[in-house]
């Protein structure tokens, strides 16, 4: 079946097929939905189950998880306002003072590909811009990194600078130095010791709401 | 003597990959965020874009920068005597501690715990007992003003050891204080100057560009005439290529640039290539220093730098994954410390570290001072002559015989190496001795050290001097004190 190509598709991280089979079911007229749910959702079900128990790996993942996102944006124009809805906004970028990238960008790949829409600020980000980026995009979510002791108090500085808005996006943590008391010491809604931990966290986060 | 070696890259790769070097400088290029710096490497003949500062080096550019390169580098101890040369005389390394845990294994309760400055000038102490270690480096100290953190860590290794220091900066603004407080404890700019007795990282931030501090650190090194780690921390899959010998191309790369920057701010600045390479696990992302790769990757990269640039390279000869200092760890830094030493490091670092870089153990350190001591036995090799060939022995020997008691064995019977913590008791001697595994005798060598009469302090003048500048730091830097 047409719909078991697009899983399997995306099981085999080949995001140029996967796009074009999804053109072709809508072209044959198969219901959206079905295209969203059984190919498209089940795949990157599977996906998880298998990255958790690690068959798949890091890449793997990650390329499954932007072939699945290249045919949902096939399908976007397609699909009403609450089928469209991300499992959520996560605004993400490593504090003030701090360049170490690549922890932050591995857990913002990893949420974007478990569903969330992802906004990633970069480094070296001050508390103004996490604030501006979580008001514009409504964010669900902030997610703040740092890898650096000294950088640690910016951290701090942001995560209280965040606070004074009400209603304002829940706040999870991680990077080398960080551990579980020193998040909850500043206020932090959650930490994450890698990025796996970072999307169970995301995820409960979000379903807490 | 034969001096053994490991070759990753066979003599033709290593000039592919040196061309190929020199074209990414050319063609890609490295950023680098300081206008003073890129100013000079414009008028030297560098092509820097104004708009990105964005710097291409021309090949024969780059090629008089290599020729102009100090090839040879003396480091100080803290009292200006202790000289350390390199190239070693025998080939051999030198031994620096981990720099900037924050995590501390706790000899004495076993427990993981913040870094105190307690445990630093500790930490410092150790490293003056123990005689392989030639330089130390400090952690992350906990409890102190955090702005200012690192002039606490330097401050706790100049006054705990008079041995060589290495200064891993924290912010641009500590720099210069962290340079007045080793000329401080030198007994002024020019002492240090004529004697290094500090020397500083700067790093690339990974890949192909250079920020501010390390710049700075390069400008400030220059002007105080301390040699700089030209360092660069690829990580494999995450911010380099997943392929080993582009990872360490990179690197290679990088730490170029920063050869050139230190040049044109003055040619006579020793610059040490230190690439530092690590690898991510591609089942959970996680950072790795010492997974088979990482390790392949270091071998490698000290050989291009040595053989295919000629300068004197640092690497880590230490460390583990593990976040104790358990079989693994001794595995992970035995295998370690032996390739990147029979790839002919000339410093070799990562000293009592753990968990990737981010913990220290005091009773690992203890015991990477043995396994120093038997990886630079190892590294000297065999003396292949008539002496060793014992040829009038082997001719001379009788069915049943032995060389038990012959003059030729009495000659070198002392020549072995001897290890200190290492157990060579059989069972029920080792039982009756009841002096525990490698890891509890370690620890009774750590606790012996620190019961040890402190190092000879530093002059009481000098000590003020230097309590002044921390504290102006922790006031300046950090709004305390
Ligand atoms: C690579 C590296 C660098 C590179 C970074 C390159 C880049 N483009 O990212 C460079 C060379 C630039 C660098 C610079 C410095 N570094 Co550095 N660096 C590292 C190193 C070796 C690895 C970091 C890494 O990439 N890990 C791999 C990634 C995948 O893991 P991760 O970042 O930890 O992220 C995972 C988790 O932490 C978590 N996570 C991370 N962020 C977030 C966010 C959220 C919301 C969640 C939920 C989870 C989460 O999930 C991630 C994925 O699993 C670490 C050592 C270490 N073991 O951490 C030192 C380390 C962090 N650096 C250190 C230091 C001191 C510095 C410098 C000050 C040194 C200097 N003078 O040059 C500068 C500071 C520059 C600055 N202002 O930021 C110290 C920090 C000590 C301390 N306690 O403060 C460390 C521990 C090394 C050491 N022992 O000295 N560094």
């Amino acid at each position: 079946m047409a719909l078991d190509d697009i899983y399997d598709s995306i099981l085999g991280f080949d995001a140029e097929r996967t796009a074009e089979l999804v053109r072709a079911e809508l072209a044959a007229g198969t219901e959206v939905r079905a295209i969203l749910d059984e190919a498209l959702i089940a795949a990157m079900d599977e996906v998880g189950v298998q990255f958790s128990e690690g068959v798949l790996f890091v890449p793997e993942m990650l390329m499954a998880a932007m072939a699945m996102k290249g045919g949902l944006e096939i399908l976007r124009p397609h699909l009403s306002a609450s089928e469209a809805k991300p499992a959520g906004v996560v605004v993400i970028g490593t504090v003030k003072g701090d360049m170490h990238d690549i922890g932050k960008s591995l857990v913002g790949m990893m949420l974007e590909g478990s569903g969330f829409q992802v906004i990633d600020l970069g480094i070296d980000v001050p508390a103004e811009r996490f604030l501006a980026a979580a008001e514009a995009h409504q964010a669900d979510i902030v997610g703040l990194s740092a890898l650096l002791t000294t950088t640690m108090p910016a951290m701090q500085a942001t995560v209280t600078r965040l606070r004074e808005r009400n209603a304002g996006p829940r706040i999870i943590v991680g990077g080398a130095p960080v551990n579980q008391d020193f998040a909850e010491r500043i206020g932090a809604d959650g930490y994450g010791e890698d990025a796996p931990g970072a999307v169970a966290l995301a995820r409960r986060l979000v379903a807490d709401r | 003597m034969h001096a053994p070696k490991v070759s990753f890259l066979p003599p033709d790769k290593i000039a592919v990959m040196r061309g190929k070097v020199l074209e990414l400088l050319e063609q890609r290029g490295v950023q680098m965020e300081h206008p003073e710096v890129t100013r000079r490497l414009a008028k030297a003949g560098a092509a820097v874009d104004g708009d990105t500062s964005n710097v291409r080096f021309p090949a024969a550019f780059m090629e008089e920068v290599l020729a102009r390169a100090p090839k040879r580098v003396e480091l100080f101890g803290r009292d200006g005597a202790g000289r350390l040369e390199i190239p070693r005389p025998e080939g051999g390394f030198l031994l620096r501690t981990g720099t900037g845990a924050h995590g501390y294994l706790d000899p004495e309760t076993g427990s993981y715990r913040k870094v105190t400055a307690v445990d630093a000038a500790a930490w410092a102490r150790l490293a003056d007992g123990l005689a392989e270690v030639d330089f130390c480096a400090f952690p992350f100290i906990d409890g102190v003003p955090v702005p200012s953190a690192d002039l606490h860590g330097l401050m706790a290794v100049l006054g705990n050891t008079g041995k060589h220091a290495w200064i891993q900066p924290y912010t641009a603004e500590s720099i210069e204080y962290l340079l007045n407080l080793a000329a401080a404890a030198a007994g002024g700019e020019q002492a240090l100057r004529d004697s290094p007795r500090v020397s500083i990282v700067a790093t690339a931030l990974t890949p192909l560009s250079v920020k501010f501090i390390d710049l700075e650190v390069i400008r400030l090194a220059s002007r105080f005439g301390v040699p700089v780690h030209a360092c660069s921390l690829p990580s494999a899959a995450g911010t380099a290529p997943i392929t080993m010998p582009a990872t360490v191309l990179m690197a290679a790369a990088e730490i170029l640039a920063l050869l050139a920057a230190a040049q044109v701010m003055e040619p006579a600045v020793p610059v040490i290539a230190t690439p530092l390479v690590f690898a991510l696990d591609m089942r959970t992302g996680r950072g790795l220093q010492s997974s088979v790769e990482a390790m392949q990757g270091a071998a490698a990269a000290v050989q291009l730098m040595k053989q295919g640039f000629g300068l004197p390279t640092h690497t880590y000869g230490s460390g583990t994954d593990s976040p104790v200092a358990d079989g693994q760890s001794m595995a992970e830094r035995a295998l370690l410390g032996l390739l990147t030493g029979l790839a002919r490091a000339d410093i070799l670092g990562g000293a009592g570290q753990l968990e990737v870089a981010t913990a220290i153990s005091p009773v690992q350190l203890c015991i990477d001072d043995e396994l120093a001591a038997m990886t630079r036995r190892l590294l000297r090799g065999l003396e292949v002559d008539e002496d060793t060939l014992a040829w009038d022995e082997l001719s001379a020997v009788d069915p049943g015989g032995h060389f038990l008691a012959t003059q030729h064995t009495l000659r070198h019977c002392r020549e072995g190496f001897l290890p200190k913590l290492f157990t060579r008791l059989p069972r029920d001697a080792w039982e009756t001795k009841g002096e525990g595994d490698l890891t509890a005798r370690a620890h009774e060598r750590c606790r012996a050290l620190l019961s040890e009469p402190a190092p000879e302090p530093l002059p009481e003048d000098t000590r003020k001097e230097m309590a002044a500048i921390v504290a102006a730091a922790d006031r300046r830097l950090a709004g305390t004190g």
